[in-house]
């Protein structure tokens, strides 16, 4: 293992995001098969007592989740002078076979811990506990999630050695290498740029829909998903392109480099927080018209689609400035 | 009006300890409102305890407490009036408390060092009402009292009768339907514990329901009881009759 001060924060992080959850997910069976409001008896008062306590541990311990997705890929960034053949995280990613499924599962469980964010945000917001057990069911299924991500992740950063040979991204995100993040940068860049400014467009046609008339919340939340995947694809694809200036070069790692401007974080963190507001919305459905709900989730479903709307947008806006400044001009 | 009701109502403390002690137990009662209520027995039978509960400033170990008819700003339209008031989360227990109760303490707890106007508008400041409201009530309030030249006095320049009588307009400045007075007259001579048994009768005719916790005759026995409780260790011995 590589002792960086990065590697011990994120492993630090892990174990006690791992030990909460395991905590809280104990409170959550207690409170998913006895929960009753109408009793007065001392289990049930008990778990209303412990739910506070439970759900502001937890608020901290996913903040801090979402934010390790960002330490982690800074970290692989950081580290990528140590291991011949890396030229950025890509390279350091591909030292053993756990650093991409860690990126994935810190990907997934970022999504899935700003869900619950805001799953608890509306909850808290009640006054009877309307979205308890649908809070966590959602935690029973992170929980295991973040412990398979803390024990993935620890086996990543104990198979690191300096002295290991990885792959350059240039190698790794090819149009001729035979996997998926090849397939991705093998995407034609016309219909993949077509594809991303429509959904991009959807996103924000669904969500003024949505804003103004109340009306297909879950039809905004899915275009989001899809906006956000297609984000993805389409970050790999060409838009990469125009930042790197060069036809070939698909990597989605290099530009959180210095070199760069650190673009890379501000399209990340616009991407994937748009993705997070989006989901939350569609989530927050089933409970928009129910009893106590009714006076928080339309208002706070109005503020997440919002937040969506702007965060794609910037996003785009990132996206057309670099296309528009760049030296690069793709034959289309 | 809100009538208060407590069905098995219980309290521990220490609980899982080998020192766990059952404050109050099993209790089940309806306070009725608009009358005054007084909670009698001896020292550690309770009493203290069992108004802390019903004033929002503790949660029971078991049981419910509901304020039937009482509908608050932030119920659903569709929701039935009427609140349990044990199972709700810390922000909107803090407005039940801020906004139906109002507290008389045994040792007063008025703040020293600031003024008399200051003690009585303190409850009011987290409600978020304009100031200039407010302050405008605590002065119609010091003028009922017959307090108002002390304003801006600091309280520890005040005699016994004004703390208790600053303690009674404070509990009063968020105009709230419940008063709870925890052996309001301990401290009292026989004087002043008739004048805070005016003032109760005052505060009964306009309506306010009054819940008194006390073992002194001046109080139980006054023609303004309505209904006497008795508890001894923890549970209630004698509900008295309704009034």
């Amino acid at each position: 293992m590589i002792l960086h001060p990065a590697v011990l924060s994120l492993m630090t992080m892990s174990l006690l995001a791992g030990i909460m959850v395991l905590l809280a997910g104990a409170v959550g069976v207690r409170i998913l098969f006895s929960w009753n409001i109408k009793s007065g008896s001392e289990l049930q008062l008990s778990l209303e007592r412990q739910t506070y306590l439970v759900s502001t541990i937890l608020a901290y311990t996913f903040v801090f989740q979402i934010l390790s997705l960002f330490l982690y890929i800074y970290t692989a960034d950081n580290l990528h002078g140590l291991f011949v053949g890396a030229m950025c995280a890509a390279g350091t990613l591909n030292v053993n076979e756990y650093g991409y499924p860690v990126l994935l599962l810190k990907i997934v469980n970022f999504l899935l811990a700003g869900t619950w964010l805001i799953v608890n945000y509306a909850d808290t917001r009640g006054y009877d506990y309307p979205l308890i057990r649908a809070k966590y069911a959602l935690l029973l299924l992170i929980a295991p999630l973040v412990l398979f991500e803390a024990y993935e992740q620890y086996r990543y950063f104990s198979g690191l050695h300096a002295d290991i040979i990885t792959s350059c991204c240039g190698a790794l995100f090819s149009q001729d290498t035979r996997n998926i993040s090849g397939d991705i940068a093998a995407l034609p860049a016309r219909p993949m740029a077509i594809a991303f400014f429509a959904a991009m467009t959807a996103t924000l046609v669904s969500g003024h829909l949505f804003y103004w008339k109340g009306r297909g919340g879950w039809l905004f939340s899915a275009v989001s998903l899809v906006a956000f995947l297609v984000g993805v694809a389409s970050l790999i694809s060409f838009i990469s392109l125009y930042i790197y200036e060069l036809p070939t070069h698909h990597c989605p790692f290099c530009c959180l480099q210095e070199e760069y401007g650190y673009i890379g974080y501000a399209l990340y963190a616009t991407l994937l927080g748009g993705a997070v507001t989006g989901l939350g919305t569609g989530v927050l459905m089933p409970w928009r018209n129910r009893g106590s709900m009714k006076q928080v989730i339309p208002q706070l479903q109005r503020t997440l689609t919002l937040v969506t709307v702007i965060l794609y947008l910037l996003f785009t806006l990132i996206v057309l400035y670099r296309i528009k400044f760049s030296a690069l001009t793709l034959g289309w | 009006m809100n009538m208060i009701s407590l069905t098995n109502i219980s309290k521990s403390f220490h609980v899982g300890k080998a020192s766990q002690f059952v404050a109050v137990n099993d209790v089940s009662l309806d306070i009725e409102p608009g009358k005054v209520t007084i909670l009698k027995g001896p020292s550690g039978s309770g009493k203290t305890t069992l108004m802390t509960l019903i004033g929002c400033m503790a949660r029971p170990t078991s049981g419910r407490i509901v304020l039937s008819g009482m509908r608050a700003a932030w119920m659903a339209s569709e929701e039935p009036a009427g609140v349990e008031i044990t199972s709700l989360p810390e922000r909107f227990l803090n407005d039940i408390r801020r906004r139906t109760f109002g507290f008389v303490f045994q040792q007063f707890n008025l703040l020293k060092g600031i003024s008399v106007l200051e003690n009585v508008m303190l409850p009011a400041y987290p409600t978020g009402e304009d100031h200039r409201e407010f302050a405008k009530r605590a002065g119609v309030l010091l003028e009922q009292f017959s307090i108002a030249r002390h304003a801006s006095s600091p309280v520890e320049w005040l005699s016994g009768g004004e703390l208790q009588r600053v303690a009674i307009a404070r509990a009063l400045i968020n105009d709230p339907s419940v008063i709870i007075a925890d052996e309001p007259t301990a401290h009292l001579d026989t004087a002043l514990s008739r004048e805070f048994m005016t003032i109760v009768g005052t505060l009964k005719k306009a309506g306010k329901t009054i819940l008194i916790a006390s073992h002194d005759p001046i109080v139980f026995d006054s023609p303004l009881a309505d209904r006497v409780v008795e508890m001894r260790d923890g549970v209630i011995t004698s509900s008295g009759p309704k009034p």
